[in-house]
């Protein structure tokens, strides 16, 4: 009975994800919850019943993609740690039941990939590259070579390439309407759009002795030269006849490593000989 | 041990095949009485009457039974001239049950760890049918550890052989314990086995069943051994028990599905390890703790569960003391869970650990290799070249093949040779399990690349690193280059009116610190190596007892002087100029 009731719940979740509120979301999130409860499917257990599991996989679903819509990354990342014992338990493909599922139109599947990608696009967004290989080995050994050619985690594996390539400018167009692969994925595009603008900012100041203006627009992807100004202003680039000029953090940088260094020399000189010491 | 004394053999003469005689010094005061007794060498054997009875109700261990029983088979082995590869090979296998006594009485590790060395020797020769006669020939049906016994022909398939077999079948059997003593040292013994023996014949059924391929019952049979050993609180089961869990886990592994399905046998005996993992810290088992730290993070990799891998790591404090080949997996593990979390160098401390601590021999070579291509991917993501002599090395050459020529493209920076090895040799990098860090090395290449060009040219328009790196665009090549300039990949500056890369004329690099940290890290390298020899050191146990014994003499003595300067009986003379030598 429970199921029955849930399964509707679900339907409407889905069918309405765009539309509801977070709230509202949320509170048929927690209804959802509940029935699990009843169904005793809200953690995992071996003996639970694949219908079941493949339920609270939904309702979990459903809560990241809206967590994710409201731009809230603890719930998402909540939700993930939560999903990932379902997806331990609900292998993807291989095994004679998943093939015969296959043929649903990936149903069965759920939105698996979905989630993964978003989750990857997060720790891209948040810097915890160690993560993110992480997750990307445990994608490599699960499935095969098939994860890049994926539409949801092709994405994240993408971008990753290309911000530690350098080649901004690939990014920013994949990162244009038309070519994230659904509107979740568009969420970090704010996040990352500043987070290539200051890579690309601290790579000009010590790359280009100066800039024109004209051309610092499109190298920062600015919507106008104003735009340009005020970047300049907040990082505190001085703007004269329309040139930009960094200031060279190169001298004061030089002394400070001279003395450094004969710091760390001292250092390692009265290292050895205590070493010494205790040898002889 | 009321049955200890009666009938201590002759040990010493017996002679135990393959050298293994005892040089070490017996430590413990039961052991140094029992050698007392080794003197007197034709010491005919006081057997209880009622011996077989008595022995069967008896506790476990009773190490100068089994001794003896050691020692017959020792006798008996020596006794047939003919060297049947059978008989040789039960012999063979009862000669350890000696070394395990030995390791029993005198509480040494040692003894234990040369049986276990016997093994792979041993393997070779190793049949159900020589195993079942061992059994059978050491087992009593009636002796307490029979159930273990039989559980192991049951496992082997040989469910049918009965147990308390006679050594040799010209044996007469003989009913009178002593007249046999008498006659050829005590042939017919009933006596208990001690739980290091069953454990070693039971990681003897283990290595059958792993080399014939019976895999589900060398689980199922496994599962049942660690229950048992669990239960038996020994020290001197430590290393066997290691060997153990080894095994299971191996077992584990080999059954479909296989591990990367997260179905895999092997997640289900994660709780067993972490439970043995518990129990040996508590106890302080060095051995199994070790081991089954390795095996749980081979578990996790194996199904790509990094963080839980580095958890792990980060909760637990591997041994210092551990085997050395243990220290070497560990080492080599967690190399690999750094590299994945991008740790480059850690990561490259850790496997250049493991491939130093590998054995050099042939039996360890495929550890080598495999640590040896992991070392030069990360030395490779770390902006390294490798070593040319690395693949020169004729062990290593084809097996390290397709990662030379990773190396060559890297390190001319040619974008496009590198994505042809990739492409080629996929599967080989997906087998090792280095794909997805190859594949990381897309940005080292063009970052070397960049480098040639900058160090070739004074000055290259972007249009021309565009073409001769395969970028897609120049806007990607300014910004790659712009990157490289930031990372200190290259000293150079960018004219974006004109499109080109002005490099900076290359300074000197002794005016740099770089030779200094060169300097600094083989230094500290040798300090390094002075150390962990002093630790390597090994002083026999209990040594400074006695040597504590000789202070507290010397102290006696001292008093006993100062004593009589006191009363004036000793001049300062008399001391000499012992003071001066202080």
């Amino acid at each position: 009975m429970a199921d029955r009731e849930l399964t509707a719940l679900l339907a409407h979740l889905k069918s309405s994800a765009g539309r509801l509120s977070y709230s509202e979301t949320n509170a048929l999130l927690s209804r959802a919850k509940l029935l699990l409860l009843q169904l005793n499917a809200l953690t995992p257990a071996p003996g639970t019943p694949a219908a079941h599991l493949a339920l609270a996989r939904d309702t979990f679903e459903q809560g990241a993609l809206a967590s994710i819509r409201a731009r809230n990354p603890d719930a998402f990342t909540r939700y993930v740690a939560q999903l990932r014992p379902f997806y331990e338990l609900l292998p993807r493909g291989g095994g004679a039941a998943a093939a015969g599922e296959e043929g649903e139109g990936g149903g069965q599947q759920g939105e698996r990939n979905k989630v993964t990608g978003l989750y990857l696009l997060l720790l891209l967004t948040q810097g915890l590259y160690g993560e993110f290989h992480s997750e990307l080995e445990a994608l490599a050994a699960a499935g095969g070579g098939d994860a890049e050619a994926d539409r949801y985690l092709g994405y994240p594996i993408r971008l990753e390439r290309w911000l530690m390539e350098g080649s901004y400018d690939r990014v920013w167009k994949a990162m244009k309407k038309g070519e994230v692969p659904c509107e979740e994925f568009g969420v970090f595009s704010e996040i990352l759009t500043s987070q290539i603008r200051s890579e690309i900012a601290s790579s000009s100041e010590r790359a280009y002795p100066s800039l024109p203006l004209s051309s610092t627009k499109s190298l920062l992807f600015l919507e106008s030269e104003g735009a340009v100004v005020e970047f300049a202003r907040s990082r505190g680039w001085t703007v004269r006849d329309g040139q930009i000029y960094f200031p060279s953090a190169q001298e004061t940088g030089e002394e400070e490593q001279e003395k450094e260094m004969s710091q760390m020399i001292m250092e390692n000189t009265l290292g050895y000989a205590r070493q010494l010491e205790t040898i002889v | 041990m009321p049955g200890k004394t009666p009938d201590k053999e002759p040990v010493e003469n017996g002679g135990y095949r393959g050298g293994k005689d005892i040089t070490e010094k017996d430590l413990k005061s039961k052991a140094k009485k029992a050698s007392k007794k080794e003197g007197d060498d034709e010491m005919t054997v006081v057997v209880p009457p009622a011996k077989s009875s008595k022995q069967s109700s008896a506790p476990p261990p009773n190490d100068a039974d089994g001794d003896v029983l050691m020692d017959d088979a020792e006798k008996a082995a020596e006794g047939e001239v003919k060297v049947d590869p059978v008989v040789q090979t039960i012999n063979d296998i009862k000669s350890n049950f000696a070394l395990l006594d030995r390791a029993v009485a005198q509480f040494d590790a040692r003894f234990s760890l040369r049986a276990l060395r016997s093994i792979s020797s041993i393997r070779r020769r190793l049949t159900p049918d020589i195993l079942a006669q061992a059994i059978s020939e050491t087992y009593a049906s009636s002796s307490a550890s029979a159930d273990v016994a039989k559980r192991m022909l049951l496992a082997i398939g040989r469910p049918d052989v009965s147990l308390g077999r006679q050594p040799g079948p010209e044996m007469e059997i003989d009913s009178e314990p002593k007249a046999a003593a008498a006659k050829n040292g005590a042939r017919k013994e009933v006596k208990e086995v001690i739980p290091e023996v069953d454990v070693f014949l039971g990681i003897l059924t283990q290595v059958l069943l792993h080399d014939s391929k019976r895999h589900q019952q060398g689980l199922e049979f496994s599962q049942y051994l660690a229950e048992r050993i669990r239960s038996l609180n020994r020290r001197t089961l430590d290393s066997l028990s290691a060997k153990v869990y080894f095994y299971y886990s191996l077992f584990a592994e080999q059954i479909a599905p296989l591990p990367p399905s997260p179905l895999s046998p092997i997640v289900s005996i994660r709780p067993t390890l972490l439970a043995a993992l518990r129990t040996a810290v508590l106890r302080k088992d060095v051995d199994t703790q070790a081991s089954v730290i390795v095996l749980l993070l081979r578990n996790y990799l194996l199904t790509s569960h990094i963080s839980q891998a580095d958890l792990l790591v980060s909760h637990t404090q591997f041994p210092e003391n551990a085997a050395n080949n243990q220290v070497a997996r560990f080492l080599y593990y967690l190399g690999r869970t750094r590299a994945i979390q991008l740790r480059y160098t850690e990561a490259h401390e850790h496997l250049t650990a493991a491939t130093r601590k590998a054995p050099s021999s042939a039996c360890a070579l495929g550890f080598s290799q495999t640590a040896t291509k992991l070392l030069l991917v990360v030395e490779l993501l770390m902006g390294d070249i490798p070593d040319r002599a690395t693949f020169r090395q004729p062990n290593m050459e084809t097996a390290l093949r397709p990662y030379f020529l990773l190396v060559q493209a890297v390190r001319v920076g040619n974008l496009e040779d590198f994505e042809g090895i990739i492409a080629d040799h996929a599967d080989t990098f997906r087998r090792d399990g280095t794909y997805t860090l190859i594949l990381r090395l897309r940005q080292n290449v063009i970052k070397t690349g960049i480098r040639m060009m900058s160090l070739s040219y004074s000055r290259i328009s972007l249009r021309d690193i565009c073409i001769r790196l395969h970028l897609g665009s120049e806007e990607s090549a300014e910004y790659i280059v712009a990157k490289a300039i930031r990372d200190g990949v290259i000293e150079a500056t960018l004219d974006r009116e004109r499109g080109f890369m002005k490099s900076k004329e290359v300074g000197d690099v002794y005016a740099t610190r770089e030779p200094g940290e060169a300097f600094h890290d083989r230094i500290r390298a040798c300090l390094a190596l002075h150390d962990e020899s002093v630790k390597a050191m090994r002083f026999p146990m209990n040594q400074h007892r006695l040597e504590l014994k000789n202070a507290q003499e010397a102290r006696e003595r001292e008093r006993e002087m100062a004593k009589e300067i006191q009363e004036g009986d000793l001049d300062e003379d008399d001391l000499g100029g012992d003071f001066e030598g202080m």
